[in-house]
């Protein structure tokens, strides 16, 4: 069963890498979906330079919005930052009934055109759930382990760097996933406001009604989608058993 | 009367119920006991099929249980259980009401029959009926879940751990009430224990499970004085069995003719409370008084000595 | 042990931050944008430059008052009356900026709220809702607030109070498809939200009863909704657009690989991992003890599951289904990329045209949409789970 998992995982990884670097390979696959001798592949960019800048946004505003929002969370959840905290906690809930499209399109008129309104929504957007997380996980820190590690004489840094936020690392790595999740997603609509992604083929697609883009564009982001979920899970799960123990 | 003939339970290859074969008098109670994994709990589900046996079979009044279809066949014998398992979204109305209603009683019984057995677990129907099981205490909780167990008269009572929630004090007003209401209804009742303690004060007939087998079901008395396995001796305990034997005995009928010059201690008592008191107060002999104050004998500290003698 | 007295001048920090930023935004920050028409770059005019002097250093007071309110008083209701106060002025001020800028008669102009504007309306909003979460209001009153907020919005929409600003202006444009949208817009969410519920809870059932089949299900579900929403409304139209050219019955149902169709599936794919996986989870919540004893006592599968399981997990079902609406009606604005209708179309046509204020046009309903059913389904799930548990 795991080395089912495994080689679908691999064989769904080296298609994608093999369709990025020689599309054309590929172009009689997609013909059938075309008109009047419509472009099969396709043409107005290279594929991989697109996925390379996708992933380039995505990462940009995940590693900022993952700084932010940690230290945000670390912030509030303190003694001196309780006054944020309720404000905080319902920020989160309101922050997360704003669709995304909405984020991005109110960044458009904010900053222009290009990648800057895509990166600015992606990190906005991509703050909520590693900032909830991070909350909810130092919040629900066992009480009993923290009075031990004061017990011990730890400082209330020695408590935060060596018991809390180790012991909150799980929640704060699945939020930095769901984080880069919606981000590949909203990273995909950036193209319409002329972002560089792969969400262009797919637009390119609707647009000259070219049925072959939308459906190489569709393919490619989402199983790029579905293998960084994938691999994002994994590595946690790898990471998680080199800090703890068994 | 409910006989189980060489009742089995097997998942794969383990077996958790070995071939019991066992006899229950109808209105007696009778207590299974055995350490966790002995295959007790399962013996008891197989009885209302909850578990379904995977060979031998199960008798009620003559009637082989697997004749009925397994929901009517339930719905005629009450089960408690550890936790009490009360619907949380219902009140303790509408929980004692389960089977009544499933029945299809009208509704002007089913409302007499919750009434009367809230009167009986001493919960006064006009306070507890509209409550909700998380707004009682641990304590009413579980008379809840038995008076729901008993609600449509059931002629057997299973219950698997019905006290094991509980702490001490209430457990033992718990235990008492259960012996008031079986001789009040003379339910047949199986109850399950890990607690010998329980097992000794509750039944007329214990059975002894170990590994999923039977190795002995006597009335307690004998599992001390003959135990048939060293399991059970184990199990009962040897340092203080002398005591549990005259534990089993009450003062009224251990008392010979004749008035002593000691204490007076109440019939009810058993005769390790008489001993106890004797040995605190000094004296040799004590009165043994009825409820109504008439005296019925007395009991002396050698005759005491004598009945917690093995054999 | 004696009680410490309170401190008496206690400086909240929050309130002097946003008190600080709202009395800066006052006296730094354009008030106003206001263009000669629609397609003009646009001059930032301050609250001093667009009413007149006493009007507005009435407002500046009033503004100076609620940041003062802010960070010196304590109690939540009061806060929570000044930041409405200071909203409602501020808005009053806007509204009064565009009639005094509008020259009588004139369609062309347009005036918008600066930054200065938005940042006083999210500073006092950002207090009023922290003193909303200090107050903790049941569900009921939290509905009841909701109501009550877009009855007044309503009634100033009514009146008019607001034509002259530059969005309103979109939406006089647009009044007619806007009602059609926004029809579009519920349907396709709610639409595929019953569809949704119709299968996952069955499946949901089926989950928790079949262990093995729970795990599959939910990663299956769970690496739908990593797709892209584009991406999978794209994929999506492959497949329907051949069964609308291949089957005449199916393009009279109205199936085409454009529109509403690929759009009501996507949504219903997405939709299906909340309310199995929360169905899952709510069965699985159910005391064991209780099933024990239902079943002892001789219900009968279907009995245990309709009268005892199904009650006991509703509020985590619920709660699911929140996340779907909310969720939803924030995916629906991606269909109007493949001809799907909503509030996206504006959102997407003001994207093409450089238009901010066709944007909110779209985006604000859009929001106001979700929030208002993430309130209104929480309250139900607070209901609920208030109901013993």
């Amino acid at each position: 069963m795991r080395r089912l998992g495994l080689l679908l995982r691999l064989a769904a990884f080296s298609l994608l890498v093999a369709f990025l670097v020689m599309p054309q390979r590929f172009a009689p696959l997609f013909a059938p979906f075309t008109e009047y001798g419509a472009p099969p592949i396709y043409d107005q960019g290279s594929l991989l330079a697109l996925a390379a800048a996708h992933l380039g946004t995505v990462f940009l505003a995940a590693a900022a919005s993952t700084v932010v929002a940690v230290s945000l969370g670390i912030l509030v959840t303190r003694p001196s930052g309780a006054e944020f905290l309720p404000l905080s906690r319902t920020l989160v809930g309101i922050g997360q009934t704003f669709p995304p499209v909405a984020v991005l399109a109110i960044a458009v008129p904010l900053v222009g055109f290009g990648e800057t309104p895509t990166l600015i929504a992606l990190f906005a957007y991509g703050l909520l759930p590693i900032f909830e997380n991070t909350i909810s996980a130092l919040q629900t820190c066992p009480s009993s382990v923290i009075e031990a590690a004061r017990g011990m004489g730890m400082s209330s840094r020695q408590r935060l760097l060596g018991v809390e936020l180790p012991l909150a690392m799980p929640l704060i790595l699945e939020g930095i996933r769901l984080s880069v999740v919606i981000n590949v997603g909203t990273a995909t609509i950036g193209s319409t406001v002329a972002a560089k992604g792969l969400g262009e083929v797919i637009i390119a697609g609707l647009l000259s009604n070219n049925t072959a883009f939308i459906l190489q564009g569709g393919l490619v982001t989402g199983l790029m989608a579905m293998l960084l979920y994938d691999g994002m899970a994994g590595l946690e799960k790898r990471l998680l058993r080199a800090v703890h123990v068994g | 009367m409910i006989q189980l003939e060489s009742l089995t339970k097997q998942y794969g290859p383990t077996t958790v119920v070995d071939g019991v074969t066992l006899a229950i008098a109808s209105g007696s109670i009778t207590v299974i006991v055995g350490t966790s994994g002995s295959g007790k709990s399962t013996l008891l589900r197989m009885i209302n099929r909850l578990i379904e046996p995977s060979g031998g079979r199960v008798l009620i009044d003559g009637h082989d249980t697997s004749a009925t279809p397994v929901h009517l066949l339930r719905r005629k014998i009450g089960y408690a259980i550890q936790g009490h398992g009360l619907f949380p979204h219902r009140t303790v109305g509408e929980n004692i009401a389960t089977v009544p209603r499933l029945l299809g009683w009208s509704a002007a019984r089913i409302q007499a029959r919750v009434d009367e057995l809230l009167r009986i677990f001493q919960l006064e129907p006009a306070e507890f009926a509209a409550k909700f099981p998380h707004q009682l205490s641990g304590g009413q909780q579980q008379r809840v879940g038995v008076a729901r167990a008993l609600a449509a008269e059931p002629a057997v009572l299973l219950m698997d751990e019905p006290f094991g929630a509980l702490d001490p004090i209430i457990r033992g007003k718990a235990q008492q009430d259960l012996l008031d209401i079986q001789r009040r209804f003379g339910t047949t009742v199986v109850l399950v224990t890990h607690d010998m303690d329980e097992a000794f004060h509750l039944g007329d007939h214990v059975a002894v499970m170990s590994q999923g087998r039977l190795l002995q079901y006597d009335p307690p008395a004998l599992l001390l004085t003959r135990p048939a396995d060293p399991f059970v001796s184990r199990l009962t305990g040897t340092a203080d069995r002398s005591l549990k034997l005259l534990s089993l005995t009450t003062a009224g009928e251990a008392a010979e003719p004749g008035v002593g010059e000691g204490p007076s201690v109440p019939a009810a008592a058993s005769l390790r409370e008489v001993l106890s008191d004797l040995v605190w107060s000094g004296a040799t002999a004590a009165t043994v008084m009825r409820s109504d104050g008439t005296p019925a004998g007395r009991l002396t500290l050698a005759g005491i000595l004598a009945r917690g003698r093995a054999g | 042990m004696t009680p410490t007295p309170p401190p008496l001048h206690r400086i909240d920090r929050l309130g002097a931050l946003l008190g600080t930023a709202s009395i800066a935004a006052v006296a730094w920050l354009p008030f106003v944008t206001f263009k000669a028409n629609r397609i003009a770059s646009g001059t930032a005019r301050s609250l001093f430059e667009v009413l007149p002097f006493g009007t507005a250093l009435a407002v500046a007071g009033i503004v100076v008052v609620v940041a003062a309110a802010a960070i010196g008083v304590a109690s939540p209701r009061s806060r929570l009356a000044a930041a409405i106060v200071g909203i409602a002025v501020v808005a009053l001020a806007l509204a009064a900026a565009a009639a005094d800028l509008t020259p009588p008669g004139n369609r062309l102009v347009r005036v918008s709220p600066g930054v200065g504007c938005w940042v006083l309306l999210l500073v006092q909003a950002l207090l009023a809702t922290d003193a909303l979460a200090r107050l903790r209001p049941g569900p009921g009153l939290r509905v009841l607030c909701l109501a009550l907020t877009g009855a007044v919005l309503y009634a100033a929409f009514a009146l008019g109070l607001f034509d002259q600003l530059s969005i309103m202006r979109e939406y006089a444009v647009n009044a007619g498809t806007f009602a059609r949208e926004a029809r579009q817009h519920v349907l396709l969410a709610t639409g595929s939200l019953g569809a949704a519920v119709l299968v996952g809870l069955p499946l949901g059932v089926l989950c928790h009863k079949v262990p093995r089949l729970r795990a599959a299900t939910l990663q299956v579900l769970n690496l739908i909704q990593t797709i892209p929403s584009i991406a999978l409304f794209g994929i999506l139209m492959v497949p329907l657009g051949a069964l609308a050219t291949a089957a005449p019955w199916a393009r009279e149902l109205g199936v085409s690989g454009i529109g509403a169709a690929p759009a009501v599936i996507a949504l219903f794919l997405y939709a299906l991992l909340p309310v199995v996986a929360n169905a899952t989870v709510g069965l699985g919540r159910v005391s064991p003890a209780a099933v024990d004893a239902a079943r002892g006592m001789g219900l009968t599968g279907r009995q245990v599951l309709t009268q005892i399981e199904l009650p006991l997990a509703l509020p985590v079902i619920v709660t699911g289904i929140r996340i779907v609406l909310v969720q939803n009606i924030g995916l629906v604005t991606v269909a109007a990329l493949i001809g799907g209708g909503g509030f996206g179309t504006f959102v997407f046509q003001g994207v093409g045209q450089t238009a901010i204020d066709l944007v909110l046009l779209g985006a604000i309903p859009t929001v106001v949409l979700a929030f208002s059913s993430a309130v209104v389904l929480d309250a139900l799930v607070d209901v609920m789970s208030r109901a013993p548990q």
